[in-house]
């Protein structure tokens, strides 16, 4: 497999690269920019119910009673589906077995859905969803991860209250602190953090005649809706058709069993009335309803040398993954491998912990337990450098992973990793000891701070999943070549990678592609549109079929010129004899020609990637096929009368492997870093009892355009194995470091160590009049 | 809906359908209570087309702004100059384009909640406001108009016209401060407004006026015994560290999800000197000391 | 003028002008300005991304006024002049700040850009220089949550300057 890639890639680099490396415009930006009916609830058709959903307004309660005679008897209202109309199984979800498309007997959170409603006039169905009377049989409510964990806790779940205990052992802890001088303990919290896609959850089916249905909707990933619908309707899954509209934002709600809610409350009013059914999301149900980032509760102990070397490190990460789990196991996996940071340990422990409570749901999230991981871990190195009157990128530089190191999950780091380099630039272009040393100075109401943190990301689903995908690629008689695949887009321009790798290892121009909405119908199982998987398998999969149908047309090419594929060139739609390119062939005479003579210029490959080998006890072992590494300063300003962090500059430095398209990457990467500026400083769904008391855009602070800082991006490339031409994951690893490297830089600020995100002005003030306080006390 | 052709065909109306009616200016509050289900109103009156109340004049010491004027015109009137620049910094941390474009003055006043930040501003400028019915018109206080969250001293005849207030001159100056969670699209942990007429000769407060949004339950007030507390004395950089400590005293803080009280309680002192200290500041043309 | 009603509701004529075509349709006294843009007259290009005026995404002008389109009672719209995405331009000939947007990969997933390319239609139809500030006040109102904001000032940068020449 790796030759075969390198085979492709060296031809093509042999010739300059045309397109890779290329800020080629992305095909999908026309339709956007003219404002086209391309998302889900632009295109939904004439005559569709809408339905509305009642859902719990308990926390955590057994339904004794749902009645719905009020309800059906409001004029207008065409159909009210419950549990006990889903013809398959009641279950809508993600990995584990543990929840319901429609509670029956048992509510867990506040706003889970119990029936829907369905009418022509979508204000109709909203007034008949308030006559539904649900009668509760309240029970306790667990709102904390610790209240969830006591000994004598109410089981949400019958197996009880821990969905996911992972852990990691390396070395000997306890060896470990003994050879440490000095001891650092201290616990770190992060919050929910929502995701706002600013395309709330929708979609409609459309019941066919055949006793098949149609699903059009906002989601990642087709096949897992597939599979999904196809259980609750008891349909085979070739009878379940589901094609993604153009989706307004993602980030992880879209890619589980939020669509399955979706598309399952529609498909069972379709089902039964045998009309089209059609559910959007409120921004209110959006925020409620859908997976968001699991708060996570986090201690670590970590022992070290006077010299700065790191002993041992210990951490506990808590993780409430709220009424059902969601991936919330899965996102602990990945937290505990990286709870250590990109650090070399000899003596590691973790335990992670994925905890249920009575809060809305968290799951899947760009970043996926990285972002919380990091905040706790890079924290902690700058106490740590504080504590041993050691520079913190002194401390950090000291114990990074490097190649030939071994990582907490005792992987070998290979030469692929451009984690000093990216530390060593950012710390460059931030100006960093001139300007610490500068800020060191300041006085007056207003400091200003420069703060660091730096990461790193095993790439695609590692130990998450069967790691695959496939491509399917025509070219038609006119030339055009068609892709189609299940890989979705949904911002990240992903997809269009797809089309740059093709047109690249073809050689042909960018305009002679085509990339098919995935659609059920028209490719193979893909595996979910997550963790940057299209720029790493499906690139792969990609430049397989690719340099197939290329060989096949090199091939013909070479016979209409009387010699042999491996002497034929192409470039720009023409192929030619290397040794002599007065003969040549154009690209369109070889695809006409093998059209009479009946060829089928169709071809399809998978790839899967190799798979991750590790103990389950101890997490030794390789976790993952490659890594993403990067460093992020930040710059600051406090305003210490008032709290207020103002974040003037941040410069991101990120290993890509290989930049695909760089105006893309940066577009991710300054995309990431808002997110993940937002998670900082201002962002918190805030639940009370379980009831979330901020579902809307104006109590929810998303950073606006005011609030961006200057963003100057570096670009380091140490190819990997996995990705094509050495790229790697740069869809969720933006969003990991803003967090700490501004509580890092605010701690220069202010010398105020916030452990809870988001600093709020409330936090800063507060903290910097406490610090005042005790400095005037003493 | 009920769309009135003037403004005597409006208070005809308003005069003979006392119940059940709601008045719309540009309408985003509106809406957002129809979006749920609050609005139990037989009758929505649309006012928007009254462009005769979209206005901003100077009649000689008195400036006076029509009901319907959007924040986006009133910031771009010529009579809102630099000595009025407060409206501005009002305007600047309003919202977007789309908000300034629809929001109105008069809306604005007769929403009567805390989120409204154009009240201390309008409270500090001691401003009256005109009512009129189909009988004849009422002058009242702004203060006594806002009669607590969302309750104005509007009868259901009666509809807000215009309001006014005397214009700085080169011995007063009016600020405004803020602060939120972020640049744009805020609600305030805490702003405060704040009018401050100085004698230049002998440094001393003729007369302060300081009020608040967030910090003073459901409605922005006046600190009155604040404003009592500064009058005739010597100004300077002391006494405003004296007043924002006294001033909370006066305050009904409270904690929310946004902001707790102790933060409010910071914030309010902080925002009152800094108000204080740019009046100063942009009255004598130098820093405050 | 008063017009008939149906309980809460009464239906009213709604004359009004939408990118330069005249229209006259029946419309209820709570229908927005964004669903009949949408719903009757079938321009998506405005879209509903929170429903309570805190995203700006619906966002479309009204006599030439960037307003948020869920906020605006369809009847309020009567006798004015409405101008949406669909305005602008086609594929064929797009408009500057179209191309720039395309150029620039500004569009990620694209739910903002509506609102975005109007707000900054509306900023440079008063404005033709602007600073990089006055962009991102002008866009202020508009939440984005896949670009962080850069290219999408950036591709009104190069639109405005294409458009001065």
């Amino acid at each position: 497999m790796i030759d075969e890639q390198a085979a492709i890639e060296n031809l093509a680099k042999s010739e300059k690269l045309l397109f890779v490396g290329k800020s080629i415009e992305r095909a999908d930006s026309l339709d956007k920019v003219l404002g086209k009916p391309i998302y889900t609830m632009d295109i939904v058709p004439e005559n569709t119910l809408y339905l509305k959903v009642v859902r719990s307004t308990h926390a955590h309660a057994l339904l004794r009673k749902i009645d719905l005679s009020r309800t059906r008897k409001v004029p207008g209202v065409v159909a009210v589906v419950t549990a006990k109309d889903i013809p398959g199984v009641n279950e809508s979800t993600a990995l584990l077995p543990d929840k319901t498309l429609f509670a029956s007997d048992r509510v867990r959170f506040v706003g889970e859905p119990i029936a829907a409603v369905a009418s022509y006039d979508p204000s109709v169905a909203e007034e008949a969803v308030d006559l539904a009377e649900v009668d509760y049989e309240p029970l306790p409510g667990i709102f904390s991860i610790l209240d969830a964990l006591k000994p004598d806790a109410l089981k949400i779940h019958p197996g009880g209250n821990i969905a996911k205990h992972m852990k990691l052992r390396k070395g000997n802890i306890e060896e470990g602190f003994k050879q440490a001088d000095v001891i650092v303990e201290d616990t770190y919290k992060s919050q929910f953090q929502e995701p706002v896609p600013l395309e709330p959850e929708a979609g409609f089916v459309i019941p066919e005649p055949d006793g098949s249905v149609t699903c059009v909707g906002s989601i990642q990933s087709p096949f897992h809706v597939q599979t999904g619908i196809a259980k609750i309707l008891a349909l085979r899954p070739e009878q379940v058709r589901v094609i993604q509209a153009a989706t307004g934002g993602a980030f992880g709600p879209k890619s589980d069993e939020i669509p399955v809610d979706v598309l399952g409350m529609a498909a069972l009013v379709a089902v039964k009335t045998r009309r089209p059914a059609a559910l959007a999301y409120t921004r209110e149900e959006s925020m409620i309803g859908h997976t968001k980032r699991h708060p996570f509760v986090t201690t670590l102990k970590v022992g070290v040398k006077k010299s700065g070397k790191l002993m041992a490190w210990e951490a506990t990460l808590l993780a409430d993954t709220g009424a059902y789990a969601s991936l919330g196991p899965l996102v602990v996996i990945r937290a505990c491998f990286h709870a250590t940071g990109p650090y070399v340990i000899p003596n590691v422990k973790t335990d992670a912990y994925c905890v249920y409570t009575n809060n809305t749901m968290a799951g899947s999230f760009r970043g996926f337990g990285g972002p919380q991981a990091h905040f706790a871990a890079e924290s902690h190195m700058d106490v740590i450098a504080e504590k041993i009157g050691m520079d913190p990128l002194d401390l950090r530089l000291l114990n990074i992973l490097r190649p030939g190191t071994l990582t907490a999950t005792s992987q070998v780091v290979d030469e692929a990793c451009g984690l000093e380099e990216c530390v060593k630039k950012a710390v460059g272009e931030s100006d960093w000891y001139r300007k610490r040393e500068q800020f060191s100075k300041m006085k007056g109401t207003k400091r200003r701070g420069l703060g660091i943190a730096i990461m790193y990301h095993g790439n695609s689903l590692g130990p998450e999943g069967k790691d695959y995908a496939t491509v399917h690629m025509q070219i038609e008689r006119n030339g055009t070549v068609r892709l189609r695949t299940g890989l979705t887009e949904y911002g990240t321009g992903a997809p269009s990678g797809l089309i740059q790798i093709a047109a690249e290892t073809m050689r042909l121009p960018i305009e002679y592609f085509k990339l098919d909405p995935a659609d059920t119908d028209n490719c193979d199982d893909t595996g979910p549109t997550v963790a940057s998987r299209t720029i790493t398998i499906g690139v792969r999969a990609t430049q397989m079929v690719a340099g197939n149908l290329q060989h096949n047309l090199e091939e013909d090419a070479a016979t209409m010129l009387g010699s042999s594929a491996n002497q034929i060139g192409a470039v720009n739609a023409t192929f030619y004899v290397r040794t002599n390119p007065e003969r040549f062939v154009s690209y369109h005479d070889v695809v006409e020609r093998g059209y009479a003579q009946g060829v089928q210029f169709k071809l399809a490959e998978t790839f899967t990637a190799p798979r991750c080998e590790y103990d389950h006890e101890t997490s030794q072992g390789t976790t993952y096929l490659q890594y993403t590494y990067g460093a992020v300063t930040a710059e600051v300003e406090v305003d210490t009368e008032t709290g207020r962090v103002e974040v003037l500059r941040m410069v991101t430095a990120y290993d890509v492997g290989k930049t695909i398209n760089p105006l893309s990457l940066e577009g991710q990467i300054e995309g990431g870093t808002v997110q993940g500026l937002g998670y900082a400083i201002m962002e918190e769904l805030i639940h009370k009892n379980g009831r979330v008391i901020n579902p809307n855009l104006a109590d929810y602070y998303i950073p606006t355009s005011l609030d961006m800082p200057e963003m100057k991006t570096i670009v380091v490339e140490y190819p990997g194995h996995l990705g094509p031409y050495g790229a790697k994951a740069i869809g969720e690893p933006p969003i990991v470091l803003p967090a700490p490297a501004i509580v890092n830089a605010i701690d220069n600020a202010i010398g105020v160590r916030l452990n809870e995100i988001p600093a709020t002005p409330d936090r800063v003030l507060i903290g910097f009049k406490r610090m005042v306080d005790r400095k005037r006390g003493s | 809906m009920y769309v009135p052709s003037d403004l005597s065909d409006l208070l005809e109306y308003l005069n003979t359908n006392q119940t059940g009616v709601d008045l719309i200016a540009n309408g985003s509050d509106l809406i957002n209570r129809i979006q749920r289900r609050e609005v139990t109103a037989k009758v929505i009156v649309d006012l928007s087309g009254l462009l005769e109340f979209s206005y901003v004049r100077k009649e000689g010491k008195t400036i006076k702004i029509g009901a319907l004027t959007t924040i986006a015109d009133l910031t771009s009137s010529p009579v809102i100059d630099s000595r009025h620049s407060v409206f501005c910094e009002v305007a600047a941390k309003f919202g977007g384009p789309s908000i300034k474009n629809v929001a109105t003055v008069g809306g604005n006043i007769c929403a009567a909640s805390s989120s409204e930040d154009l009240l201390p501003v309008l409270l500090v400028l001691d401003a009256t406001v005109r009512l009129k019915s189909k009988f004849g018109e009422r002058l009242l206080r702004l203060d006594e108009f806002l009669k607590g969250k969302r309750m104005v001293d509007l009868k259901a005849n009666e509809i807000l016209v215009e309001t006014m207030f005397q214009e700085l001159d080169e011995t007063s100056a009016c600020a405004f401060e803020k602060v939120g969670m972020r640049n744009s699209l805020i609600i305030a942990f805490v702003s405060t407004a704040v009018y401050l007429k100085l004698d230049k000769k002998r440094g001393l407060v003729d007369d302060v006026r300081i009020a608040f949004n967030r910090v003073t339950g459901k409605i922005p007030e006046r600190a009155r015994r604040s404003e009592e507390a500064m009058h005739g004395k010597l100004l300077n950089m002391q006494l405003l560290e004296e007043m924002a400590s006294a001033l909370r005293g006066e305050l009904r803080l409270s904690s929310d999800f946004r902001a707790s009280e102790e933060y409010r309680s910071e914030v309010a002192g902080v925002l009152f000197k800094r108000a204080v200290a740019r009046c100063y500041a942009n009255l004598v043309g130098r820093e405050l000391v | 003028m008063q017009i008939w009603w149906d309980g809460n509701l009464s239906k009213h004529l709604l004359k009004f002008n939408v990118n330069d075509k005249d229209h006259a349709l029946i419309v209820d006294s709570h229908e927005r300005l964004l669903d009949v843009l949408r719903d009757r007259l079938g321009l998506k290009g405005a879209k509903e991304g929170c429903s309570t005026g805190d995203c700006g995404i619906c966002a479309v002008l009204m006599n030439g006024k960037l307003v948020n389109s869920c906020l605006v009672l369809a009847i309020q719209a009567r006798n004015k002049k409405i101008t949406t995405i669909e305005a602008l331009g086609t594929a064929e000939k797009p408009h500057p700040l179209q191309s720039a947007f395309v150029k620039w990969n500004a569009c990620q997933c694209g739910f903002c850009i509506p609102a975005m390319i109007l707000a900054s239609k509306n900023l440079l139809d008063q404005n033709p220089s602007p600073t990089d500030e006055e962009i991102k006040s002008a866009i202020s109102g508009i939440l984005c949550r896949c670009t962080g904001y850069q290219k999408i000032v950036d591709a009104v940068r190069t639109a405005a300057s294409e458009m001065r020449k």
